[in-house]
C-alpha cells in the first residue's frame, strides 16, 4: 500500500478544440460550479484546429472563480521558459492563486519544428527540461538578488529580470513516462501527471513508476511524499455494467478511484471526455464518496501523521 | 467623427493591485467607453505582469469592451533564449484569442493613441484626429468616471454604426470599407466582425477573404456587383451555398457575394409544376419542399449543394437518366449583369444568353431566381451499397458495362478509392426511379456481382429521402481547408483499356476519391447545341480527387486517351487548355462573344473563366 498523504483533487482534462471554444469554457465553468479542482488542457500549439492553451488557461480562469487551471502539458520546446514562467506567475496573480504548471519535454517533434522550434533526442529534450524548470523557478524567485543568468547546454541567458513573483508557491507538475524523465520527476518535480491509457500496463505500472520517482527523490534527499502523483483517464464513461477502470456504474469508479489513491497513492484525478454531465457528476457524487472513504480508511493508519499535524 | 475612449492600464499596477485594476476595466465597460489597453511601462528590476496574459485575463473579466492586447515583438525565434517567444506561437495565440472574444481585439499596439493622464477634452479630439482609439492611464475609479463623464453626452449618430477599433485593425488593404454601399452596410462582415469565421471557408476550401457581403435581393446584388467593379484587381466569388469546386466562393484577400439569404423555393404554376428558387436553396431543401407534391428535381448526388453554382453548370445526377440534366429543366433564370442590370433569360428573353447560362453561367452574371419546371416523381428505389472488390479493374470494367445497359430508370453511381492490401471497397449509389420493390431489385442485383456485399441500404422514399442524407451546415459554417484538388473527364465508353488504366491510378495512392456517375439515358435526348453544356453523349463523367496536386496530375494524364471533354463542376486545373476540354472549340467562341456582351470588362471570373479578348486561335495553339 502507497499513499502520499496529499488531500484529493479531482478534475477534467477539455479538449481546447477552436470550432467548440465556447463550449470549451463552458465545460470549466461547469467543472467549477460543479466543485471541481481542477480544469487541464493539452498544449499542442502545431494542432491548427485547437486553441493556444496560454491564452485559454487565461481566458477560462478569468471565467471561473474557484477552480485552478493547468496546462496538461504544457510543451516546453516551443513555450521558452522565461516566457512561460511569467505567464504562470502573471496568472497566478490574477487568479488569486489558481494556477499550477503543468510541463513536458516535447513531443510530435515534427510539429514543434513546423512551428520554429527545434528538434530535440529523448534525452537531450529531458535535460532541457531540467534547465527549463531550473530557469522558471529563478524567474519567480524575487528574494535573490541579482538578475537571472544561465548557462545551460539547451538554454542560456544573461541579466533576465526576476518576477513577477507568484501568488503561491505554483506547484511543477512533470508529464513523465520513461526513466530518465521519471527520475527528473522524483529529483525536482512538484508532482507527476501521466496519463493511464499511455501506461505501459495501466495501472498495473504504478508500483514500478512510483519506485522510480521515490527512488530518485531519496537520491536528491527529497521526500518521496513531495511528489503529489496526478492522473488522467481519457476513457471515461458513466454506465450500467461495471467495464473497466471508469467505466461503469458510479459506485465502481469510485472504489476504483478509492483504490488507487490508497494502494498506488494517486491523488489527483483527471477525467477525459468533455461531457458537461459526467463532469457534474464526477463532482457532485463521486469526489464527495471518494474523500469519505479515504478520509475514513487514512484516519487509523496515518496516527502519528495526525498527531504531529494537530 | 465619433471618436472612440478607453482607458490604460499599465502591468506594473496590475501587478501590485490586480483585483482593483481589473475592477477597473470592468467599471470603464459599465461606463461605456469602448477600450482597455494593457500597457508595459515598466522599468524597474522586477518586471509587472505579462501584458498577453494580463490582456487576456481581462478579455475573460469583461463581455464587451474592445481590450488591446499588445503582443510581444516578431523577433526571430531562438529555442536556446529562454525569453524569446515563438512568433508562430504568439500568432496563434492572437488568433485564439479573436476566437474567444470575437470582434473585441486589438493586438496591435498601433492600433491606438495613448493620451496624458491630465488630457483635457480638447486634447482626445487631437489625439483621435489620427482616427485612432485615444486611451488615458488611469489610477482610480474617479479617473475612469471622469473619463465616462467626455463621453457621455456623445453622439451615437443615428443609423448604421462605424465598427469599432478592433473590428477595424482586422481589414485588409485595398478594400474601401467605408465605402460599402448603404442597401448592404447592415449585412456585409468584415474580418473583425464575429460572423465572419463561420463565412470565410467553403465545403472543400479554406479562405480569408477581405470582405464578405451578402446581399438579399437583385437590388442589393446589383449593388454589390456595382462595388466589385470598384474592386478589380481583387478576387470575386460568388457563393451560393459554398460547396463549389470549380468555383471560387472563397479567396484570401478578397470579395464574396454570399447569396446564403436568397433560398426561397415557391410553386409558382401548380399546373405546369413550375417551381421557383433562390441561388443558395440547397438540393436537400428543394427536395423537400417538392416532396409534398409527389415532385422532383434532379440533381447531383449531394443534397448539401446549393442550387446557383450547380443549376448553372449540368446537374448530373441520380435522376438524370430518365429526367436529363437539372439545366434541361430551367425555364428561365433572374440575373443581374456586370453593369448591374437586372435581365430574365428565357427562350424567348435574351436567348443567347439563356443559352450561355445553361453551362457557363458563372461568367455571365448572378442568378438570383431560378424557375424549373419539374417532373412528377413517386417514390423511387434508393440503395447505398458497400462491396469489397479483389480486382477493381474487373469491378469497373462490369459496372461499365452494367450502368450503361441499365434501363433509364436506373441509374448508378461508383465511388471507390486506393485498394488497401489488394481490396476495394466499391460504394454504389443508385436510384431505381420506379415505385414497384421488386422492379427495383431486379434492377439492383446485377450489380451485385461487382464484388462481396459488405454493407446495404435499400429503401423506397421520395427523392427527397435520396437528398435528405447531407448534413446540414450550423451555426460555425462551412470547415473546408487548403485547396481541392479535382480532376474531371467524360468517358464516352468505358472501355477495357480505361478499367484497366485507371485501376492502375488506384493502385498508386494518388487518388482517394474516385467517382464514376452513369449519364446516357434522358441527358442525350437534348440536342448539344440546346445549351452551353454539350456533352450529351457521353455514358460517364469521372471525377478524381487527391491530397496532391502534382502526384494527382502524374496518374491523371495517362488516362487522357480514354477522355473526351470535362465537367466543370469537378475541375480545379485553371491551365487554358482545360477551358477547351470543358467547352469544344465552337462553343467556346460563341461563349467568348457572348462574354463580350455581356461582360466585356471580365468581371466574374472565379469558375472556369471566359477571357471576352482571348484569342481563340492562341487557345488552339495551347491544345495542340
Amino acid at each position: 500500500m502507497t499513499d502520499y498523504g496529499h488531500d484529493l483533487l479531482f478534475g477534467v482534462f477539455a479538449t481546447p478544440v477552436a470550432q467548440q471554444a465556447r463550449q470549451v469554457v463552458d465545460l470549466a465553468v461547469t467543472a467549477d460550479r460543479a466543485g471541481l479542482d481542477l480544469v487541464s488542457f493539452q498544449d499542442h500549439p502545431y494542432q491548427p484546429s485547437f486553441l493556444d492553451t496560454s491564452t485559454l488557461l487565461a481566458f477560462t480562469a478569468a471565467r471561473t472563480e474557484r477552480i485552478h487551471v493547468n496546462a496538461n502539458v504544457a510543451s516546453l520546446p516551443l513555450r521558452p521558459p522565461a516566457v512561460l514562467a511569467r505567464a504562470a506567475a502573471s496568472l497566478d496573480i490574477l487568479s488569486g492563486g489558481r494556477f499550477a504548471l503543468g510541463i513536458g519535454a516535447g513531443a510530435f517533434w515534427d510539429g514543434i519544428a513546423a512551428m520554429g522550434g527545434r528538434r530535440l533526442s529523448a534525452a537531450q529534450g529531458v535535460t532541457a527540461l531540467g534547465e527549463g524548470i531550473e530557469i522558471i523557478r529563478e524567474i519567480w524567485d524575487t528574494d535573490a538578488t541579482g538578475a537571472v543568468n544561465y548557462d545551460g547546454r539547451y538554454y542560456s541567458v544573461k541579466g533576465a529580470r526576476r518576477g513577477p513573483r507568484p501568488a503561491h508557491d505554483i506547484p511543477i507538475w512533470v508529464g513523465a513516462y520513461k526513466p530518465k524523465m521519471l527520475a527528473l520527476t522524483g529529483g525536482v518535480g512538484d508532482g507527476w501527471l501521466p496519463t493511464i491509457e499511455y501506461l505501459p500496463r495501466g495501472a498495473d505500472s504504478l508500483p514500478e513508476l512510483n519506485a522510480r520517482i521515490d527512488a530518485a527523490a531519496h537520491d536528491a534527499g527529497r521526500d518521496p511524499a513531495a511528489v503529489r502523483r496526478l492522473m488522467n483517464f481519457m476513457n471515461v464513461q458513466f454506465s450500467s455494467a461495471p467495464r473497466g477502470l471508469l467505466n461503469g456504474p458510479s459506485e465502481a469508479w469510485v472504489d476504483q478511484i478509492a483504490e488507487l489513491a490508497l494502494g498506488h497513492g494517486v491523488s489527483a484525478f483527471i477525467i477525459g471526455g468533455d461531457d458537461p454531465s459526467m463532469t457534474q457528476r464526477f463532482g457532485a457524487e463521486i469526489a464527495p464518496a471518494v474523500r469519505a472513504i479515504v478520509e475514513r480508511e487514512r484516519r487509523p493508519a496515518a496516527p502519528d501523521r495526525t498527531q504531529g499535524e494537530a | 467623427m465619433v471618436m472612440e475612449i478607453g482607458i490604460a492600464l499599465d502591468v506594473s499596477r496590475l501587478a501590485h493591485a490586480p483585483q482593483e485594476t481589473v475592477a477597473l476595466a470592468r467599471l470603464a465597460e459599465e461606463r461605456g467607453l469602448d477600450l482597455v489597453v494593457v500597457t508595459d511601462g515598466t522599468a524597474q528590476r522586477t518586471t509587472g505582469l505579462d501584458p498577453w496574459t494580463a490582456a487576456v485575463w481581462l478579455a475573460g473579466s469583461t463581455s464587451r469592451i474592445t481590450i488591446g492586447a499588445p503582443a510581444g515583438g516578431t523577433s526571430p525565434p531562438d529555442p536556446t533564449d529562454p525569453e524569446a517567444p515563438y512568433p508562430k506561437v504568439q500568432a496563434k495565440a492572437e488568433d485564439s484569442l479573436d476566437i474567444l472574444a470575437p470582434g473585441r481585439i486589438i493586438s496591435n499596439p498601433a492600433g491606438w493613441v495613448v493620451a496624458p493622464p491630465d488630457a483635457k477634452p480638447e486634447d482626445l479630439a487631437g489625439a483621435a484626429e489620427s482616427d485612432l482609439p485615444v486611451v488615458v492611464p488611469v489610477h482610480s475609479r474617479e479617473d475612469v468616471e471622469r473619463l465616462a463623464a467626455l463621453v457621455a453626452g456623445r453622439d451615437d449618430r443615428a443609423g448604421v454604426r462605424r465598427r469599432p477599433a478592433a473590428v477595424r485593425a482586422h481589414r485588409k488593404p485595398g478594400i474601401d470599407y467605408d465605402g460599402v454601399p448603404a442597401s448592404l452596410a447592415e449585412t456585409v462582415v468584415e474580418p473583425g466582425d464575429p460572423p465572419y469565421r463561420a463565412l470565410s471557408s467553403t465545403y472543400l476550401r479554406g479562405g480569408g477573404p477581405g470582405l464578405v457581403l451578402r446581399p438579399r435581393t437583385p437590388a442589393e446584388v446589383s449593388d454589390a456587383i456595382g462595388f466589385a467593379r470598384r474592386h478589380r484587381h481583387l478576387p470575386l466569388g460568388i457563393r451560393s451555398a459554398g460547396h463549389g469546386i470549380s468555383g471560387r466562393s472563397t479567396n484570401r484577400g478578397g470579395l464574396v457575394i454570399d447569396l446564403g439569404a436568397m433560398n426561397t423555393i415557391e410553386v409558382v404554376d401548380p399546373a405546369r409544376r413550375l417551381v421557383r428558387t433562390g441561388p443558395a436553396a440547397t438540393w436537400k431543401q428543394v427536395a423537400a419542399a417538392l416532396a409534398p407534391h409527389g415532385w422532383a428535381l434532379g440533381s447531383g448526388d449531394y443534397g448539401g449543394v446549393g442550387v446557383g453554382g450547380l443549376a448553372t453548370a449540368g446537374g448530373i445526377g441520380l435522376l438524370s437518366r430518365n429526367h436529363g440534366l437539372t439545366i434541361d429543366h430551367l425555364r428561365s433564370v433572374d440575373l443581374v449583369l456586370a453593369d448591374g442590370r437586372q435581365v430574365q433569360a428565357s427562350r424567348e428573353q435574351h436567348p443567347e444568353l439563356f443559352w450561355a447560362v445553361r453551362g457557363a453561367g458563372a461568367n455571365f452574371g448572378i442568378a438570383t431566381s431560378f424557375e424549373f419546371e419539374v417532373d412528377e416523381v413517386g417514390e423511387v428505389g434508393w440503395a447505398q451499397l458497400a462491396l469489397v472488390s479483389t480486382d477493381i479493374e474487373q469491378s469497373l470494367r462490369r459496372y461499365g458495362e452494367l450502368a450503361s445497359a441499365a434501363p433509364r430508370d436506373t441509374t448508378v453511381f461508383l465511388v471507390t478509392g486506393q485498394p488497401r492490401d489488394g481490396l476495394s471497397t466499391v460504394q454504389l449509389f443508385a436510384v431505381v426511379d420506379n415505385p414497384d420493390p421488386d422492379i427495383v431489385v431486379a434492377r439492383l442485383t446485377p450489380f451485385l456481382e461487382l464484388g462481396m456485399l459488405a454493407r446495404q441500404q435499400v429503401v423506397m422514399t421520395p427523392y427527397a429521402g435520396v437528398m435528405g442524407s447531407a448534413a446540414d451546415v450550423g451555426p460555425d459554417g462551412q470547415h473546408g481547408f487548403g485547396e481541392p484538388n479535382s480532376r474531371s473527364a467524360f468517358v464516352p465508353t468505358l472501355t477495357p483499356e480505361f478499367a484497366r488504366d485507371a485501376a492502375a491510378m488506384l493502385r498508386s495512392g494518388a487518388v482517394y476519391f474516385f467517382e464514376l456517375r452513369a449519364m446516357g439515358g434522358a441527358i442525350a435526348d437534348v440536342a448539344p447545341d440546346d445549351t452551353a453544356f454539350t456533352h450529351r453523349t457521353p455514358a460517364f463523367q469521372l471525377a478524381a480527387m487527391g491530397q496532391n496536386d502534382k502526384r494527382l496530375t502524374a496518374v491523371w494524364e495517362p488516362l487522357r486517351r480514354h477522355f473526351d471533354g470535362l465537367y466543370l463542376s469537378f475541375e480545379t486545373d485553371r491551365s487554358p487548355q482545360r477551358l477547351l476540354d470543358a467547352f469544344p472549340a465552337p462553343v467556346l467562341e460563341r461563349l467568348r462573344a457572348l462574354k463580350r456582351r455581356y461582360d466585356p470588362d471580365n468581371l466574374f471570373r472565379d469558375n472556369f473563366n471566359i477571357d471576352p479578348t482571348g484569342d481563340p486561335a492562341a487557345v488552339q495553339e495551347a491544345r495542340a
